[in-house]
C-alpha cells in the first residue's frame, strides 16, 4: 500500500479554504518551524533526500543552503509555470489544496532567509490563479503572511505573478527575466540564481510540488520520510500520466514502484487491443522508452541509467496505433514554437528540425535525412544557452535511434505517394512550409 | 566608485602557458596568447556579456560541457581548450546553424569583404551546409529609418543593436519582437529607429543586416582607406576614422578612445561628412557685390580683407567658432594683437568670465577627467543637457550610472534627457544656475547633501549657461570647494563649451581678456566697425540673433565659412572658404585637457585652403610675417610657447591624444584669482509671461542641414510649455504659437515646470516672453 | 494539391516570394511618423480605470517594471486586444517606451497585438502530443467549422494548457473544459457562440482525482 502525503485528503470539499486546510492538520507546525534556526531547516531538507520535482531533480536542500547568509534582500520563488507537455500536477496540487503551497512557501522562505516571495503561475491557469489569490489573502488575513507571521519576528510577502503564455518561462531564469518585467529569455549561467537572481538578489526558485511537500517532510521527520522512495529517490511522487492509457490523470507514487505499474496498474494500460509504442518517462522533453523498458524501476537513477531521466515526472503513452512521425513532428512543433529564439543552435535547431519533418511527411526526404536530423540533434545537445534545445534533441534523437525502421518506411511511403518526389515542381503545401520561416 | 585593481594570473590554451589580468574575459585573455576565439555576440562595449551565439564554444578542463569563452572570467590555473575536436564540431555546428538562414548575397552585400560572418564562416565553419530547405526571403531592405536599412534575412539575431539601443543610449526603441525562430529587430508601430546615436548600430552589426543608407553600395573595402582624425563637429571631439574612396569621405567609424568616447558617435558624427561633398559648399573665395556674394579669385579676397581690417584697426572684432584649431585661433590672436590693436576676441557663446576666472576654472588640479564620470560617487549635471551640447557625454554618464551605480544629480532649467536615470532633479528658472549654486553653498539642502553623501568622488559637468552670470564662476569655485574637489584624482569640474574648441582657443590666448578686449556679447553691443568670423555664423549658433543681425549689419564682416548661412549671406563682405574637418590639420583640446590631433584624410576641393596658408597671407599684408609654411610649425610654435604644453609634439598627441593637464607641465598654467561669490537674486516673478529658456538640439548645425541624410532632422522653431500654462494660455499640442513674436509649434510636456518655456531657437532671447497663439 | 506547372518549386522559391506570416517581418517603418520615446503624460490619455488597475499593480512588486505582462493583460482586457493606443497608454503609466511593451507582449502566446479587433471570447484548443493522440487537432478543426465565422472569437490551437488528463480540451476564458467528444463539440460551439458558461458538466475545477488510493477514507465524497 502506497503512502499518501501530498493526495491524502485532496478531494475534500473547502480544502481549498485555510478553515478545513487547518482542520486537516495544516500550519500546525508552521510556529515550530519558524522557531528553528534556518540552517536547521535546511538540513532537514538535505536528510530528507528531497529532489527538485520540477524537472532538473536537483537536492531542494543543498539548492537552499547556497543561498548566501547575511543581511540582504532575497528572494523565494515559486515555479507554476508548468508547461512541459504532459505535466499538470502542480494544477491539481493548487487549485484543490493551495495552502499546502503557501505553507512550504513560508517554510522555504525562512530556510532562505527571504523576506519576499512570488508564485510564477503560467497565464492559463486563470482559474488556479484565482483560486491562489483568495488563499493568500486569507492567509494574509489570518497573519500567516505579512509582517511577524504566527508572532514570530519573521515576515514574508507573497505575490501570485501570472505569466502570460510561453513554455520558456518555466525555466528558471527565463521566469526571473519575465517576473522582472521582460521579455522570457533564460539568462546565461553563472551567475546562479542563488546568488544573483530576481532583481540581482539571492533567490531560491523551487518547483509548487517541491514546496507543497515540505510541510509534510516537517510532519513526519527527514528521517522518517527518507524511508519514503528509494535510494536517492526518497519520499512520494505525483505523476502525471496522459496519452494512450484508460485512465489519464495524477497519481501519487513512492518513487522506485515499476513504471508497469503506473501505466498498467495505475493508469489502466492503453485501450484494448493496443501495446505501448513508446513512453516518455519524464514530460516531452525526456528520450522515449519503449515496451521493453516497462519494468524499469520509476526513479532518478534508474530512469537515467536507461538514458532517459525523470523529469518532472509525466509519462505520456503513446500506443501503437500511433506514428512515430507524427509524434515526433508534434514535438518538433512544440519546441520550435516555445524556442526563446536567443541562443543560435535551439533557434535554428528546432526550426531546421520541423522543416525536415515536414519534407518527410511531404514525401520529398530520403533515408539519408534521418541521418542530417541525428547529426544536428547532436550538434544541439550540450551547445546551448538553457536546456530548451537539449528538450528537444533528445527525445527526437532517441526516436530516430530508436524507431528508424518506421521511420525509414515512413519516407518510402510518403514518396511513393508523392507524385512530384524527385521532381523539380512540388507540391504548394511544401513551398508554403519552407518559405516561412 | 574607485576603479578595480586587477591582478595578473597565468592559465593554460591549446598548450600554451599565457599571463593575463584575472577575470578578464576568456576571449580576451586569448588573444593575449595569440589564440582567436570567435564571437559574434560579445562586445564589451555592450555591458555584460549575452551568451547568445554560442560561436565562442570552447573547453576548460573539469567543467563537463563547452562554456562560453566570452562570459567566462579568466582564473589562475585554467586549462583551455579552444582547437580539439570537440570544440571544433561544436564551432562548426554554430556556423552551420547560422548559415541555415543566411542567403548567401555576399556579392550584393555591402558587408561583403569586411564581414565577421564570412570571416568566420571562413575560418571555423566547415564548408558545407546539409540544409536544403527553402531559405527565407523576404522583402528587403526595408527602411528602419532615413538613415538606416534593415535587411531581415541577413540578421542573425546576434542581440547587439538591440542592446545599444537598450543598454547603451538607452532610448529602447529598437527591440526584438516576436520569438523563436519568428523573432526580429523592429521598433514600435512602424515608428522609425530615430535617436541621437542610432548609427552607432551599424557598424555593430556584424553581418550585412544593418547598412548606412548613406554608405549602401558606394564602396567595396578594397576600393577604401581608412584615415583617422578626430570629429570637429561638438565639444566631445570623438575620435573618428574616415573611410575615403577616391579623395571622398564616404563614411565615417567610430575609433574608440576609452578616454574620450568609449568607441561611439553621434549620428551628426557619422552621417554629417556629406556636407562636405555637396554643391552648397563654398568652394572659392568670395566678395559682395551689391545684394550679392561672388566668387573671386584670392588675390582679390585677401585684398578687400585686408583693406578692411587696415580700416578698422582698433575696432575690429573676431568670433571663433566650431571649425577652428589651436593653430587657426593662434594665428588670428597674433594678426589681432600685433597687427590690429585689438584683443576684442572670443570663441566663447555665453561664458562672460575673466580672464582670471578661466584660470581658476580651468585650473588643472580641479580638472576632472571624462572617465572620471564613470567612476565617481556622485556627478552633477548643473545648467546643461549634454545630449544637445556634447551627445557622447551623455552616453558616458548613463554608462556610469548603469554600471557603476554613480548617483546622478540633474539640476537645470529645461527638463533633461538625463532625468529618468537621476537619483535626484532640481529644477529652477531658466537663467538662474548661478542663483542655484550660490544658494547650495552653506546651506543645508536636500542637493547639497546628496553631493556631500554619496562620496568624495563628485564631478560637476556645467555649461557656459552657469558662466553667463557674473557670479557664475565665482559660485561654482565656491561649490567645488565646500565639496573638497581641488587636488582630488577621480572628482572635478568638467565644462562644457559652446564651440568644439573654445577650449583649446582660450589656451592658446584667444580671449578677450588676455588684454582688455571685449567679450562675444560686448563685441555683439559694441557698434564696432568690422567682424571677423571664423567657422561660426553668430546669427544662427549665437544667443540673441536678433541683436547679431543688426550688429553685422553694422559692421563690415569677414567670413570663413563652409556655408552661405544667414549672417554670411546677409552680411559678409568678404568670404573665404573654409576647410572641412576631414581636411583640415591642426590640433584641437578636449573640454577635459586632452589635445588631439586632427588629420587630414582628403585633398582640399577646389580653391579651398589650409587655415595657416591664409592667415600668412592676411599677415603678410597687415605687415606681420609668420614665416610658417605648413600647420606642424604652427604646432611646434604653439608647444614652444605655452609652458604648460612644454614637451608635448604632434608625435606624442599621437593617436590618442595627451591629456596636458595631467602632467607635470601643468604647474605653470597661470593661477587665477577668485572672490568669493556675491550674493544672487532668484529670477523676478513672472506676472503672467512665462519665463523663457533657450535651447539648441544637437540637430542645430549647418552640416545636418547640408548633409542629404541628415536634413530631415533639422529642427522646427518649437517652444515646450507645461501643460498646466497651456491650457491658461489657450494653447494645444502641436499649434503655432508665436513667442515674443518669433513663430513655434507648441509641445506640451508634463515635465517642464510651470511657469517656463523653452524655445529651440536663437531668434529669440532668454528672459520674460509672452506666448500666444500665432 | 492538384498539380500546377506555375507553381514553383521548394528549390527555387523566389524572391519575395510569400513573404512572412510573421506580422512585421516584410513591413518597413513609416518614415513620416515620429520616433516612439515613452509617452509624454501632457499628450497621452489613459482612461482612468486602466490608469488606477496599472498604478495598483505597481504597487505589488518592488520593481515597476514587474508589472508589465501584468499590466499589458489589464490593457488587452479593457481594449479586448492590444493596440497600439493600449501600448502607448500602458507605455505612459509605467513610464516605458511601448518599443518596451511590444518586445514583451510578441514574447506570449496570450497577449495579442495582431488581431486587429476587439476579442468577445477566447478560446485555445490544446494541440499538443497528449491531446493530439487523443483527438486535439480534430476538435480544433471541427470547432474552426462551427465558429469560423465569428470575428470577435478568437480561436486557435494552443501547445500543451496542462490538462492532459482531460485530453482533448480546451479552454474558453480560462476554463478548461474536456474531454471533448462527439456531441460536446456542437454544444460547447453553441455555448461560444451565445456566451453561456461552456460545457458546466466537463469542467475541469470539478473534477475528483483520478487516483483511487487518493484521499484518506475520513474524505467526503
Ligand atoms: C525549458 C524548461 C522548462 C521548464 N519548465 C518548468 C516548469 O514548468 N516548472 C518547473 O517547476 N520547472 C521547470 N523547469 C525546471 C526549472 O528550470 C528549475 O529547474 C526548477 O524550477 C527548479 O525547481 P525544483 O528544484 O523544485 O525542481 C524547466 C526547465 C527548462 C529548461
Ligand atoms: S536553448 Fe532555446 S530556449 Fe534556451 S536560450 Fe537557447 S533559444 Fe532560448
Ligand atoms: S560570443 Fe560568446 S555566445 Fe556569442
Amino acid at each position: 500500500m502506497s503512502t499518501y502525503l501530498i493526495f491524502k485528503d485532496i478531494d475534500e470539499p473547502g480544502l481549498h479554504k485555510l478553515e478545513t486546510y487547518r482542520a486537516r492538520g495544516g500550519y500546525k507546525n508552521l510556529e515550530k518551524v519558524l522557531a528553528m534556526p534556518p540552517e536547521a531547516l535546511v538540513n532537514d531538507l538535505k536528510e530528507s533526500g528531497l529532489r527538485g520535482r520540477g524537472g532538473a531533480g536537483f537536492s531542494m536542500g543543498m539548492k537552499a543552503s547556497f543561498i548566501p547568509q547575511g543581511q540582504m534582500d532575497k528572494y523565494l520563488v515559486c515555479n507554476a509555470d508548468e508547461s512541459e507537455p504532459g505535466t499538470f500536477k502542480d494544477r491539481e496540487l493548487m487549485q484543490k489544496s493551495p495552502h499546502m503551497l503557501i505553507e512550504g512557501m513560508i517554510m522555504a522562505a525562512h530556510a532562505a532567509g527571504a523576506n519576499r516571495s512570488f508564485i510564477f503561475i503560467r497565464g492559463e491557469y486563470e482559474q488556479q490563479a484565482d483560486i491562489l489569490d483568495a488563499a493568500i489573502a486569507e492567509a494574509y488575513e489570518a497573519g500567516l503572511l505579512g509582517n511577524n507571521i504566527a508572532g514570530t519576528n519573521f515576515s514574508l510577502e507573497m505575490v501570485v505573478h501570472r505569466g502570460a503564455g510561453a513554455y520558456i518561462c518555466g525555466e528558471e531564469t527565463g521566469l526571473l527575466d519575465a517576473l522582472e518585467g521582460k521579455r522570457g529569455n533564460p539568462r546565461l549561467k553563472p551567475p546562479f540564481p542563488a546568488n544573483q537572481g530576481l532583481y540581482q538578489g539571492p533567490t531560491l526558485i523551487n518547483n509548487v510540488e517541491t514546496l507543497a511537500t515540505i510541510p509534510h517532510i516537517v510532519e513526519m521527520g527527514a528521517q522518517e520520510y527518507a524511508k519514503l522512495g528509494v535510494e536517492k529517490s526518497s519520499g512520494t511522487k505525483l505523476i502525471s500520466i496522459s496519452g494512450n492509457v484508460k485512465r489519464p490523470g495524477n497519481y501519487e507514487i513512492e518513487l522506485g514502484i515499476s513504471s508497469r505499474e503506473i501505466i498498467y496498474g495505475l493508469a489502466g494500460g492503453p485501450p484494448d487491443g493496443e501495446t505501448v509504442k513508446l513512453w516518455f518517462p519524464g514530460g516531452s522533453s525526456s528520450p522515449v522508452l519503449t515496451e521493453a523498458d516497462l519494468d524499469l524501476p520509476y526513479d532518478f537513477t534508474s530512469l537515467a541509467d536507461a538514458g532517459s531521466m525523470l523529469g518532472s515526472g509525466a509519462i505520456i503513452v503513446v500506443d501503437s496505433s500511433n506514428s512515430v512521425v507524427d509524434v515526433c513532428l508534434w514535438l518538433a512543433e512544440f519546441y520550435r514554437h516555445e524556442s526563446c529564439g536567443k541562443c543560435t543552435p535551439c533557434r535554428e535547431g528546432t526550426n531546421w528540425t520541423v522543416k525536415m519533418l515536414e519534407r518527410i511527411q511531404n514525401g520529398l526526404a530520403t533515408p539519408m535525412d534521418l541521418d542530417i536530423m541525428a547529426s544536428i540533434q547532436e550538434q544541439i545537445i550540450g551547445n546551448c544557452l538553457c536546456v530548451l534545445g537539449d528538450a528537444m534533441a533528445m527525445p527526437v534523437g532517441s526516436m530516430i535511434a530508436k524507431f528508424r525502421p518506421e521511420f525509414e518506411a515512413h519516407i518510402e511511403q510518403a514518396r511513393a505517394q508523392n507524385p512530384y518526389a524527385g521532381e523539380d515542381d512540388a507540391p504548394e503545401l511544401a513551398v508554403l512550409q519552407g518559405a516561412v520561416v | 566608485m574607485p576603479r578595480p585593481e586587477v591582478k595578473t594570473i597565468s592559465f593554460t590554451i591549446d598548450g600554451r602557458e599565457v599571463q593575463a589580468p584575472e577575470n578578464m574575459m576568456l576571449v580576451d585573455a586569448a588573444k593575449l596568447g595569440d589564440v582567436e576565439i570567435p564571437v559574434f555576440c560579445y562586445e564589451p562595449k555592450l555591458g555584460a556579456p549575452v551568451g547568445a551565439c554560442r560561436m565562442c564554444l570552447v573547453e576548460i578542463e573539469g567543467i563537463p560541457k563547452l562554456q562560453t569563452g566570452c562570459s567566462t572570467p579568466v582564473k589562475d590555473g585554467m586549462v583551455v581548450n579552444t582547437q580539439n575536436e570537440r570544440v571544433q564540431q561544436a564551432q562548426e555546428a554554430i556556423v552551420e546553424f547560422l548559415l541555415i538562414n543566411h542567403p548567401l548575397d555576399c556579392p550584393v552585400c555591402d558587408k561583403g569583404g569586411e564581414c565577421p560572418l564570412q570571416d568566420i564562416s571562413f575560418g571555423w565553419g566547415n564548408g558545407r551546409s546539409r540544409f536544403v530547405e527553402p531559405k527565407r526571403h523576404f522583402e528587403k531592405p526595408l527602411a528602419l529609418s532615413p538613415l538606416i536599412a534593415i535587411d531581415r534575412e541577413r540578421c542573425i539575431l546576434c542581440y547587439r543593436c538591440v542592446r545599444f539601443s537598450q543598454e547603451v543610449s538607452e532610448d529602447y526603441q529598437l527591440i526584438f519582437t516576436e520569438r523563436g525562430a519568428h523573432t526580429f529587430v523592429g521598433t514600435f508601430d512602424g515608428h522609425p529607429y530615430v535617436a541621437p546615436f542610432s548609427g552607432n548600430i551599424i557598424e555593430l552589426c556584424p553581418v550585412g543586416a544593418l547598412t548606412s543608407q548613406a554608405y549602401r553600395f558606394r564602396a567595396r573595402p578594397w576600393d577604401i582607406e581608412q584615415s583617422g582624425s578626430v570629429c570637429t563637429l561638438c565639444p566631445g571631439q570623438c575620435n573618428v576614422s574616415y573611410t575615403v574612396r577616391d579623395e571622398r569621405v564616404q563614411r565615417v567609424l567610430a575609433r574608440q578612445n576609452d578616454g574620450v568616447d568609449d568607441g561611439w558617435l553621434c549620428d551628426k558624427g557619422r552621417f554629417a561628412y556629406q556636407s562636405i561633398h555637396v554643391d552648397e559648399r563654398i568652394t572659392k573665395p568670395m566678395v559682395r557685390d551689391g545684394d550679392e556674394l561672388r566668387e573671386t579669385t584670392w588675390e582679390r579676397a585677401l585684398e578687400e580683407a585686408t583693406n578692411i581690417f587696415k580700416r578698422s584697426k582698433g575696432s575690429i572684432g573676431a568670433l571663433a567658432g566650431r571649425d577652428s584649431t589651436n593653430e587657426d585661433g593662434y594665428m588670428i590672436a597674433a594678426l589681432m594683437r600685433d597687427a590690429l590693436d585689438s584683443n576684442n576676441m572670443d570663441a566663447r557663446a555665453r561664458d562672460a568670465s575673466t580672464m582670471a576666472e578661466t584660470a581658476a576654472r580651468l585650473d588643472p588640479a580641479l580638472q576632472a577627467s571624462v572617465t572620471d564620470i564613470e567612476y565617481a560617487h556622485t556627478v552633477l549635471l548643473l545648467g546643461v543637457e549634454p545630449v544637445d551640447e556634447a551627445p557622447i557625454i551623455d552616453l558616458r554618464i548613463r554608462k556610469g550610472v548603469r554600471r557603476n551605480r554613480v548617483n546622478l544629480i540633474v539640476a537645470t532649467a529645461r527638463p533633461s534627457s538625463l532625468d529618468a536615470n537621476a537619483k535626484l532633479v532640481a529644477r529652477f528658472a531658466p537663467g538662474e544656475e548661478a542663483h542655484f549654486v550660490n544658494s547650495l553653498i552653506g546651506g543645508d539642502s536636500e542637493v547639497l547633501a546628496a553631493l556631500k553623501d554619496g562620496g568624495e568622488d563628485v564631478v560637476i559637468v556645467y555649461g557656459e549657461r552657469l558662466l553667463a552670470d557674473p557670479q557664475g564662476t565665482a559660485a561654482l569655485l565656491a561649490l567645488a570647494d565646500e565639496l573638497g574637489l581641488r587636488d582630488r584624482d577621480g572628482a572635478g569640474l568638467l565644462g562644457i563649451p559652446a564651440f568644439t574648441n573654445t577650449r583649446g582657443l582660450t589656451e592658446v590666448s584667444f580671449h578677450p581678456f588676455h588684454g582688455d578686449g571685449l567679450n562675444t556679447a560686448q563685441m555683439r553691443d559694441a557698434g564696432l566697425d568690422a567682424l571677423w568670423l571664423h567657422g561660426v555664423d553668430p546669427l544662427t549658433e549665437l544667443p540673441d540673433g536678433a541683436a547679431w543681425d543688426k550688429a553685422l549689419g553694422a559692421a563690415a564682416v569677414v567670413a570663413h565659412a563652409r556655408f552661405l548661412t544667414d549672417g554670411v549671406r546677409a552680411h559678409a563682405k568678404v568670404v573665404f572658404p573654409l576647410e572641412a574637418g576631414a581636411e583640415k590639420e591642426g590640433t584641437v583640446t578636449h573640454f577635459d585637457g586632452r589635445l588631439q590631433r586632427v588629420r587630414s584624410s582628403i585633398k582640399h576641393p577646389d580653391e579651398v585652403k589650409p587655415g595657416w596658408w591664409v592667415f600668412s597671407e592676411i599677415g603678410k599684408r597687415l605687415g606681420h610675417e609668420f614665416g610658417v609654411f605648413a600647420s606642424p610649425m604652427v604646432s611646434a610654435e604653439i608647444f614652444g610657447r605655452l609652458p604648460y604644453y612644454e614637451g608635448i609634439t604632434l608625435d606624442t598627441i599621437g593617436g590618442t591624444g595627451v591629456r596636458w593637464t595631467e602632467r607635470e607641465q601643468a604647474a605653470s598654467w597661470p593661477k587665477g584669482e577668485v572672490q568669493a561669490p556675491q550674493a544672487t537674486t532668484a529670477m523676478p516673478a513672472a506676472n503672467g509671461k512665462l519665463r523663457l529658456g533657450t535651447y539648441r538640439s544637437v540637430w542645430a548645425a549647418p552640416e545636418v542641414n547640408a548633409s542629404p541624410a541628415l536634413r530631415f532632422l533639422t529642427p522646427d522653431t518649437k517652444v515646450e510649455l507645461s501643460p498646466v500654462d497651456a491650457e491658461r494660455l489657450k494653447l494645444v499640442h502641436g499649434q503655432r504659437a508665436l513667442v515674443n513674436g518669433t513663430e513655434a509649434k507648441v509641445v506640451l510636456r508634463d515635465a517642464v515646470p510651470e511657469g517656463s518655456a523653452f524655445i529651440e531657437s536663437n531668434a529669440v532671447s532668454d528672459g520674460l516672453a509672452e506666448v500666444k497663439p500665432a | 494539391m492538384s498539380p500546377d506547372a506555375n507553381k514553383l518549386s521548394p528549390y527555387r522559391v523566389p524572391k519575395r516570394w510569400e513573404g512572412s506570416r510573421v506580422p512585421g517581418w516584410d513591413d518597413p517603418v513609416d518614415l513620416t511618423k515620429e520616433p516612439a520615446p515613452i509617452p509624454d503624460p501632457a499628450t497621452t490619455t489613459v482612461p482612468a480605470e486602466l490608469r488606477a488597475e496599472i498604478e495598483a499593480l505597481i504597487t505589488k512588486y518592488p520593481d515597476s517594471r514587474s508589472a508589465s505582462i501584468p499590466a499589458l493583460k489589464a490593457a488587452q482586457k479593457h481594449h479586448g486586444w492590444l493596440p497600439p493606443e493600449a501600448i502607448e497608454q500602458v507605455a505612459c503609466v509605467m513610464r516605458l517606451t511601448p518599443a518596451y511593451l511590444i518586445a514583451v507582449a510578441s514574447f506570449y502566446d496570450m497577449l495579442d497585438l495582431h488581431s486587429g479587433s476587439y476579442t468577445r471570447s477566447r478560446v485555445y484548443v490544446c494541440t499538443n502530443i497528449t491531446c493530439s493522440l487523443r483527438g486535439g487537432r480534430e476538435l480544433l478543426k471541427s470547432l474552426e467549422g462551427e465558429l469560423g465565422d465569428l470575428a470577435d472569437i478568437e480561436l486557435r490551437g494552443f501547445e500543451c494548457l496542462g490538462a492532459c488528463d482531460i485530453a482533448p480540451m480546451a479552454s474558453v476564458d480560462g476554463v478548461y473544459v474536456g474531454p471533448i467528444e462527439g456531441d460536446d463539440v456542437a454544444t460547447l460551439a453553441t455555448q461560444i457562440r451565445q456566451g453561456d458558461e461552456p460545457l458546466p458538466d466537463k469542467q475541469l475545477l470539478k473534477r475528483r482525482s483520478a487516483d483511487p488510493g487518493a484521499n484518506s477514507a475520513e474524505v467526503a465524497s
